[in-house]
């Protein structure tokens, strides 16, 4: 971004009465461009509030971390460099860089670091940090030659790594990382302005710390093409042997592809197939045991001779997700353009095997689309539970729907100490179709909502004769009296047809004593799903907020046929 | 000329946006109170981008209003172009 356009996009924001977002951004520097571009990045990333970064006096970042009131400011952003450490390691102080100093700088380090550990365990757990560790090099400290590794260097960089290490594990703290490619220090800017950051520099950091703090949505699937993608040749023309991924015939890189895909499934990431294919010929090449993807991880394999749009569509219904969850990697940049055209959310990618450079940006750019910061049991469940929906979908020949639901022994275990379990907020960010109003939050506005008077949150298990799904519905709400007031409620996809959001309002109405419930319901592009569900209970599509009495409900809920158990805090 | 000026009045208009468009010609240092060393680096860095120049830092005290930058401009512009032909 350049400097111009981030002035634009912070001047042409109508702020209007649009809420406001307060970002504390703590820097022992001028932080004058690194606080512009951060906030133009988070205004791009944002554009539903207004942000606004504020500063703390530079060069205290213990004390700037101590002033920080959660009331004023919800997120924070800390540039760590050398010189907060110890000013003798940067250019503005005259301190001394002999060997003399070095020994007081290293215990300096350590001393320094332990103060900022203090300072941002004080800080409450849910106020999101991004923290970036010094970018700018060293400065000419040590006696030996540049393009040496000198001890008392390691046992700095050691103290950073350790300190890194910490932060990692501390939940509300994220590290940024830096590709080094562009030169970040400007010594004129630093010795006449106390500006250390080229435009450039200060640009990727800012759009980093804004990555951290307002993560994109991970991509849930991906689809793939088959000859001259996952494996190089056509199957159909040289034989199901012949195909390859190896070093040998130079097609090692369509084996790392299989083996990203892999561990992408192994992270809950959904691998389908669309290929202009022989479904025979494709079976007989997954049989292979030196495939690096099994067969078993990619559900459904779409192999025909159709349009690959029509494979998508059929792929994206199985699924159950939306388009722009999906990305779809093919060798050809005509199936790509066609499978655009019909679906324009999927995120399409060409897999140039001609060109290495281009794999190996493809593989780094589908790391980062299905990015997560946590692996969570139900993660390792989708794929199966997939299957199983399609089960449900689909009921076995002569069985009815309503004796295929008795007979699915399902069990569902409603947890009241959903409040403490991060997959609540996860599932809440993420699901689109069974969702009461289509509102996101960030950690603090959850736990904002949690706190409140009379709150409560609930979180539905299931898990029937075809397989666990894992946790996949969330309600919050407020429990007064005579009535109780639902702000939150989603249900996983995976999780539909099986009558769960019948048993959930069931199952509050047999914890509290309510006698009605209010929906804080709002309809969004995507919700249509709990649309239709409010329809069978009012009898209309609800378009504001409603209410239903519990007789009601009780009188229109269809049989149920779960196994219930309740677990409470 | 015209095109230059025109330019450096929207460079001024993104660095001092409460600055009206006919204020902007007799902007200065001294009758801008938003003009300070850090709105200098603004301007510098926005001006930067708009005309590829570079505004050093040991040049930026001398440039404290419209006419000075302007002017500065317009002989970078000249010193350039005579460069350019001496080379051919």
């Amino acid at each position: 971004m350049q400097f111009t356009e981030a002035i634009k996009i912070i001047r042409d924001f109508p702020a209007s009465d649009l809420p406001r977002l307060h970002v504390r951004l703590m820097t022992g520097f001028t932080p004058l461009h690194l606080q512009t571009f951060l906030q133009a990045h988070l205004q791009q990333r944002i554009p539903g509030k207004c942000v606004m970064v504020q500063t703390d006096v530079y060069g205290d970042l213990t004390g700037a971390l101590t002033r920080i009131d959660p009331a004023q400011a919800s997120h924070g952003a800390i540039a760590l460099e050398w010189t907060d450490l110890d000013p003798r390691l940067g250019f503005r102080q005259l301190g001394g860089w002999g060997p003399k100093e070095l020994a007081d700088i290293g215990e300096n380090v350590h001393a320094k670091l332990s103060a900022l550990k203090e300072s941002l365990l004080n800080l409450p757990d849910h106020f999101p940090l991004a923290l970036s560790l010094p970018t700018v090099d060293l400065a000419p400290i040590f006696h030996t030659p540049s393009w040496q590794l000198c001890e008392a260097e390691i046992r700095l960089r050691h103290a950073i790594d350790e300190f890194a290490l910490w932060a990692t594990s501390t939940p509300n703290i994220k590290l940024v990382r830096l590709n080094a490619t562009l030169p970040p220090f400007d010594l004129k800017g630093e010795l006449m302005a106390g500006l250390p950051y080229t435009l450039a520099h200060a640009d990727r950091l800012a759009e980093a710390f804004a990555k951290l703090l307002a993560p994109p949505l991970p991509k849930k699937g991906l689809i793939t093409d088959l000859d001259d993608t996952l494996w190089a040749g056509i199957a159909g023309e040289i034989g199901p042997d012949a195909v390859s991924w190896d070093l040998d015939r130079k097609t090692q890189h369509h084996g790392l592809y299989q083996q990203l895909l892999r561990a992408l499934s192994d992270q809950g990431v959904l691998i389908g197939v669309a290929s202009k294919n022989d479904p025979e010929i494709v079976e007989a090449v997954f049989r292979r045991r030196d495939l690096a993807i099994p067969r078993d991880r990619i559900f459904p394999l779409e192999a025909y001779w159709n349009e690959k749009s029509e494979s998508v569509t059929r792929i994206l219904k199985t699924w159950n997700i939306h388009a722009d969850s999906v990305v779809f990697v093919d060798d050809s940049s005509s199936e790509l353009a066609e499978v655009k055209s019909v679906h324009p959310g999927v995120e399409c990618i060409r897999f140039d095997g001609q060109d290495y450079n281009a794999v190996h940006n493809l593989l780094r750019q589908l790391r980062d689309l299905f990015a997560k910061q946590a692996i969570t049991t139900e993660d390792s469940l989708r794929r199966e539970s997939l299957r199983s929906a399609a089960v449900f979908r689909q009921a076995p020949p002569g069985t009815s729907h309503e004796n295929f639901l008795q007979a699915a022994e399902a069990q569902i275990t409603f947890d009241f100490a959903a409040a403490k379990n991060p997959r609540s907020l996860e599932l809440v960010d993420k699901t689109n179709q069974f969702n009461l109003n289509g509102t996101h939050y960030s950690e603090p506005e959850w736990r904002a909502i949690l706190n409140a008077p009379n709150a409560f949150a609930i979180s539905a298990s299931y898990r029937d004769k075809y397989g666990p799904l894992g946790v996949i519905a969330v309600m919050t709400g407020i429990a007064n009296d005579e009535l109780l007031s639902v702000n939150t409620w989603v249900m996983s996809c995976r999780a539909f047809g099986r009558r769960i959001e019948h048993q959930c309002l069931k199952a509050i109405l047999a914890h509290f004593s309510a006698s009605e419930l209010l929906f804080q319901f709002s309809p969004t592009p995507r919700n249509e799903y709990f649309q239709r569900f409010s329809e069978s209970l009012l009898g209309e599509k609800p378009s504001a907020p409603f209410k239903i009495s519990r007789a009601l409900f009780l009188d229109r809920c269809p049989k149920l046929y779960h196994e219930v158990e309740f677990h409470h805090e | 000329m015209n095109d230059l000026r025109f330019r450096l009045v929207q460079c001024f208009s993104l660095a001092f946006p409460e600055l009206k468009a006919p204020e902007v010609y007799s902007a200065s240092a001294s009758s801008v109170a938003a003009w300070d060393s850090m709105a200098s680096i603004i301007l510098a860095n926005v001006i930067e981008e708009e005309f590829k120049v570079k505004l050093d830092y040991d040049v930026l005290p001398e440039l404290v209003s419209f006419d000075l930058i302007l002017n500065y401009l317009n002989e970078n512009n000249q010193n350039d172009n005579q460069l350019r032909r001496s080379e051919k």
